[in-house]
Parts: C-alpha cells; sequence; structure tokens
C-alpha cells in the first residue's frame, strides 16, 4: 500500500469513532441543557479536568491505564472472531491474584512487580481461557459463558478477600501489598498515573506484534476471519479459541493486577468496577486494533477524570459519562458494521444465542 | 431453625422479578433479536416506577411509568439493530451501561441525594381470605402480593401465547426463518419491533416489582445482576417460558437460601454463584442440545432473501 493510501485508510478509519464520540457529547448536551445546566460551562469544566493541569492529566492517565488493557482484551478476542464480555470477570482474576501475590510474595524491587504482574495476567487469562475451552470442546457461547463468570469470578474473589485474603481491618478486604511489590508513580506533578500506563502501552505493542507479526497471531485472525480456511490451514479451532479468549483475559488480568499494585495497593470488597464492560467502547473506538485502544482508552479516561470535575464544579453527576459511553457504543457500531456486513459478522452475531 | 413458611415465600418474592424479565428476554430472543440488555432495562423500569409513584402517589401509576420507560430504552434497542443492523451484543450492552449510568444519573438530579430515593407509595400484600390460613403454605402462597400471581400467569401465557396463536407462531418463524416468513407475507421487521417493545415492557413489570413492593424505593444499582440472572434463566431454560419459569424460581431459591440459611452453614457467595454455575453447566451437559433461535442475533434487511450478504 503507498503511504498515501496508507493515511488516507488511517484517516477513514478515525472518522467513524471520532464523530461518534462527537455525536454523544452532543446528546450529552442536550441532557445537560434539560437538566438546567449550561453545557458549555460544563463542557469547559470537563474539558479542565481532564487536560487542564499536570495533576489532571495524571488522573486522566491513571484512569486510561486499565481501560487500555480491558479493551485491548475485546480487541483481541475479536480478531479471533470471539466476543469477550468477560473483561470483568477476568479483570477481577488478575486483581485478586495480585492482592494475594503482592502480600506473600518477598522478592526484590523490579522482579516483584513484574512477578505479580505476571500472575494476574496469568490468573485472567485462566479465566478466559476456560470460556474458550467451554466453546470449542462444548459450543458453549461465549457471550453467555464470559457474563456468567464474570458473577463467578466476583463471587469467588470476595469470598476469598473476606476469608482467606482478608487483613481483618476496619475496611473488609486484603492487606495492602509489600512496598518492593507496588508500581512506583510516575510523578513529575501527574497525580496518580503509575508505571501501569508503560504496561499497557508495552501491551498494545506486544498484542500488535503477536497478531499481525506472528504464525500465531495469523492463524488467530485468519480462525476470526475465515474459520474454514483455518481449519483447511491445520490450525485447531479448540485451540484458537482458548487461545484468542485467553490472550484477551491475560490482558484484563494485567489491567486487574495493575489497578492493584499501582493505584489502590489493595483490594476491598466490594470490588466493583465496570472496566470490562467499558473495554468494549474503548475496543470499539480503538477499531479493535491494540494501538487503537490506546486511543480509545485515553478518550474515555480523559472523559472519566473530566466527569469527576464536572461534578465538582457543576454539579452535574458523573454518571452522565456511563450514559455517553453508551451512546458512544450505540453510534459507533452502527458505523463500523454498515461498512462491513459479511459473512463473518452474521456468523458472529448467530452463534451469539448457541446457533451454529 | 429453617422456616420452611418463610423459605417459600422468599423463594416466591426472588423469583418474580426474574420470571417477568426472562419472559421478556424469551420474546426477543424467539423473535430473532439477541438482548442482553435485560439489566439495563430492568434497572430503568424499577427508577421509573418510583418515580412515577412519587409524582402520583399512586402505585399503580407508577408500574405504568415503569413499562412505560422499559418499553421506551427497548425501542432504542430495536431501532438501532433492526433499522441500523447495529450489533445485538453491543447495543445490549449500551442499554446496560445507560441504564446504570442514567438512572444514577438521574437519582441525583431528581432527589438531590445520591444513593436513594424517599420512600414512596408501593404495592402491598393482598391476602387470599381463608386460603391464607392454610399452615405453613397458607402464608407462604397468600399473603403476597398479586405481583407472584402475575409472574407465574404471565409465563403461561406467554407459552400459549408462542404455541397457540398464529401470531406466536409467526414470532417464532421471525427467529428462525424469517426469510420463509417474509415469503409468507408477514412483516418480518414489525413482528420484531413488536418483540423487543414487548420485552422492554416485561423487563419494566421487573423492575418495578423490585422498586415498587420488594422495596418502596430506589437505590442505585438496584438490580445488582438481577436482569443477568434472568438472562441466564432464559438460556437454562432452553428458551421456553415455562421452563424459564422453573429456572426463575430454582435461581429464586438459590437466593431465598443466602438470607434464610443460618450464616455459618454456607457462605452467601457459594449460593449466589448457583445461577451462573447451573447456566454454564446446562450449555455443557446438554451441550449442543440447547440453543437459541437459528436466526438470533442476525439483521434482517427485507427485500434481500435474508441477510445483507450470504
Amino acid at each position: 500500500m503507498t503511504p498515501r493510501a496508507w493515511r488516507a485508510q488511517v484517516l477513514r478509519g478515525l472518522a467513524a469513532p471520532a464523530a461518534a464520540v462527537a455525536l454523544s457529547l452532543v446528546a450529552g448536551a442536550v441532557i445537560m441543557a434539560l437538566s438546567g445546566v449550561s453545557p458549555a460551562v460544563a463542557y469547559v469544566s470537563l474539558l479542565r479536568g481532564a487536560l487542564g493541569s499536570p495533576e489532571a492529566i495524571g488522573r486522566t492517565l491513571q484512569n486510561a491505564t486499565p481501560l487500555i488493557l480491558t479493551g485491548i482484551a475485546v480487541a483481541f478476542a475479536f480478531r479471533g472472531g470471539l466476543f469477550n464480555i468477560g473483561g470483568d470477570g477476568q479483570f477481577a482474576a488478575g486483581a485478586t491474584a495480585a492482592a494475594w501475590a503482592g502480600v506473600t510474595l518477598s522478592l526484590p524491587p523490579v522482579i516483584g512487580p513484574v512477578a505479580v504482574l505476571a500472575l494476574g495476567g496469568l490468573a485472567g487469562g485462566l479465566v478466559g481461557a476456560l470460556a474458550g475451552a467451554l466453546k470449542a470442546r462444548f459450543g458453549a457461547h461465549e457471550v453467555v459463558t464470559t457474563i456468567m463468570l464474570n458473577f463467578i469470578v466476583a463471587d469467588l474473589s470476595t469470598w476469598l478477600l473476606l476469608h482467606p485474603l482478608s487483613a481483618h481491618s476496619q475496611v473488609p478486604g486484603s492487606d495492602f501489598a509489600l512496598p518492593s511489590n507496588r508500581l512506583p508513580m510516575i510523578g513529575g506533578g501527574l497525580a496518580g498515573a503509575h508505571l501501569g500506563l508503560v504496561v499497557a502501552l508495552a501491551g498494545a505493542v506486544v498484542a500488535s506484534v503477536v497478531l499481525w507479526r506472528t504464525p500465531y497471531g495469523m492463524e488467530l485472525r485468519v480462525s476470526g476471519l475465515a474459520p474454514r480456511t483455518a481449519r483447511y490451514m491445520g490450525a485447531s479451532p479448540t485451540v484458537a479459541a482458548a487461545a484468542a479468549l485467553g490472550g484477551g483475559g491475560l490482558f484484563a488480568g494485567l489491567a486487574g493486577a495493575g489497578e492493584v499494585l499501582g493505584t489502590y495497593g489493595h483490594m476491598t470488597v466490594p470490588f466493583v468496577t465496570s472496566l470490562g464492560y467499558l473495554g468494549i467502547g474503548v475496543a470499539l473506538l480503538g477499531r479493535n486494533h491494540p494501538v487503537g485502544c490506546v486511543a480509545g482508552g485515553l478518550v474515555l479516561g480523559a472523559l472519566s477524570s473530566g466527569g469527576q470535575q464536572m461534578q465538582f464544579d457543576v454539579g452535574i453527576s458523573a454518571h452522565l459519562i456511563d450514559v455517553l459511553v453508551g451512546i458512544v457504543l450505540l453510534f459507533v457500531t452502527v458505523q463500523t458494521l454498515r461498512r462491513r456486513t459479511g459473512p463473518r459478522r452474521a456468523r458472529a452475531a448467530r452463534l451469539a444465542v448457541g446457533g451454529r | 431453625m429453617l422456616d420452611l413458611t418463610e423459605l417459600i415465600a422468599s423463594t416466591l418474592r426472588f423469583a418474580a422479578p426474574l420470571i417477568f424479565a426472562a419472559l421478556g428476554g424469551i420474546l426477543c430472543e424467539r423473535a430473532g433479536v439477541v438482548n442482553i440488555g435485560l439489566e439495563g432495562l430492568m434497572l430503568t423500569g424499577a427508577f421509573f416506577g418510583v418515580l412515577g409513584s412519587y409524582l402520583t402517589g399512586s402505585a399503580w401509576a407508577g408500574l405504568l411509568c415503569a413499562i412505560a420507560a422499559g418499553t421506551a430504552l427497548a425501542l432504542v434497542h430495536a431501532i438501532m439493530t433492526i433499522r441500523f443492523g447495529a450489533d445485538q451484543i453491543i447495543s445490549g450492552t449500551a442499554l446496560n451501561l445507560i441504564g446504570l449510568g442514567g438512572t444514577s444519573y438521574l437519582l441525583t438530579q431528581v432527589y438531590g441525594n445520591p444513593g436513594s430515593s424517599p420512600q414512596v407509595a408501593g404495592f402491598v400484600s393482598t391476602p387470599v381470605p381463608v386460603l391464607k390460613d392454610i399452615p405453613v403454605l397458607g402464608p407462604a402462597l397468600f399473603a403476597q402480593s398479586w405481583f407472584l400471581w402475575g409472574a407465574l400467569l404471565c409465563a403461561f401465557a406467554v407459552w400459549w401465547f408462542l404455541n397457540r396463536t398464529v401470531t406466536g407462531l409467526r414470532l417464532r418463524a421471525s427467529g428462525e426463518a424469517p426469510k420463509v416468513l417474509e415469503a409468507a407475507g408477514v412483516p418480518v421487521l414489525r413482528l420484531r419491533y413488536g418483540a423487543v417493545a414487548a420485552s422492554g415492557a416485561l423487563c419494566g413489570v421487573a423492575g418495578a416489582y423490585l422498586s415498587l413492593c420488594l422495596l418502596t424505593a430506589f437505590s442505585e444499582n438496584m438490580t445488582a445482576g438481577r436482569g443477568f440472572i434472568a438472562l441466564a434463566a432464559v438460556i437454562f431454560g432452553g428458551w421456553n417460558p415455562l421452563r424459564s419459569m422453573v429456572a426463575g424460581l430454582f435461581f429464586g431459591f438459590a437466593s431465598a437460601l443466602v438470607i434464610r440459611l443460618p450464616q455459618d452453614m454456607v457462605d452467601a457467595q457459594f449460593l449466589n454463584m448457583i445461577p451462573y454455575i447451573a447456566t454454564i453447566l446446562a450449555l455443557v451437559v446438554f451441550g449442543r442440545g440447547v440453543r437459541g433461535p437459528a436466526a438470533a442475533g442476525v439483521p434482517y434487511r427485507p427485500g434481500t432473501g435474508g441477510t445483507a450478504k450470504k
């Protein structure tokens, strides 16, 4: 592809997500106006909270860190033709593993956080791979199993935090991770931003390289685009499904471990996030490309830190941001799919209820 | 000591909203539109049920508001997926985000204090004379709200509708073989719009049951995953209204055990897992036998003889 054609394709690729975000901001303005708040004032405040100062940028980066990774968790599986709605459960599995290992493993600095992160990624990956294996072996659809696993993992994690991992302190939850296992802050006035961000960026690079520069990634993508061709090539559908969801789960697990080691230091009960579901929005904004997920994560991260500021300044509930993300999802799926309705999409959709 | 009366009563109370929402999910998916947004629809119903009752002082008006709000949000799903061919899973996820974010947003906008709404007029229990005096079963079955009976009746009604009426047959055809249905001159899309709207209405009722009957107030994220348990009941029951009703009762029983079993016997978290594990087991054990409507999830383009491209 000539550089010019490539540039044109990238620009076209950016147009749809940008339009979706713009439309949802317009919808947000309407909601604000109906609530009796000036949208202009509110959006200025949102912008200030997202990018207005080093601390604001720090919080945006902090929010973006897990979102980038849960976005990759969705995008990676999607490239293998599978829907990963299980980001929440994989995230919780990674966080719980890190909550345990962060307290238990006494390792030298640098090695400590790396080892704990690896365990978190492994835990998330195992939860994802379980859904993949159930799909390949029994035909149990991944949309259903990953949703169910979200709740199973959440309950299991709550039980672990209340019993074996409990710190027996005022706040129910685990002990704080050893300082040597914590992820250091980036510093430089960027409040809250920690080295988990570097992990997320590295994750995006690794996911891209794996998907587009390794035989494994090739097999995965062919399995997603043309399952029959993949079988003809000798790829095992079982391995492909487990690898797509397991690989995706690994990134969500890293996100959970990163939050425990970087942002919170420990895990509390209830540990409710919807980062896994928001990851679907990140992946869609990023056009299911790991590098796109970095951009998508930064946009949603900025919206969420800006939303907090907006709540503080003009008294409009930050929950409005969740609504805006929902609207982004609706717009972006319409735009993306209209251009690419084909056998693969139809098939993926048909599988969504357990059909074949 | 386990109080049998209370256990049965709690089972029914927990099962009713699951059954209503599951019936909504069944109608929608049997017509060919996957709906994983039951949770968001229920939450919306719960909020607007309370808002209606708060503004008018009448629980019935609240119920109507809940139905209207559930239907309206479901129609967003319908327009996006049927008219614009949006992905049904993603649109369903959007419903959940909008339902959770939107009700939490409105909660602070309308009532000021985030967390929960003030108490409003709700539905009181309607004991049946004579029958309520039967030992053990009387208070459990006949001293409850009519809502419970509504849920069971509704399950039979939906079964009858799907299996014994022409529209029901067409609705099932719309989910299995929309091409055939269109060839027979039946407007597929209109049926699908109707089914999605009905799912919103039923989820609205389920939500109103939570906020106007179980409690008489709205609190943030009060459905707490019940919409997903209802989705589990849809699948566990194999998209059959009566079997899903039984699944709903079973899952309701699991929830009842959480509050009725002595605290030190089983930890609540393991009982909470039952519906989800049961659903995965059902998919594994019955394997490829448990499957949804053939055309569910596939956007239908009239006049093209099927999906946009084959």
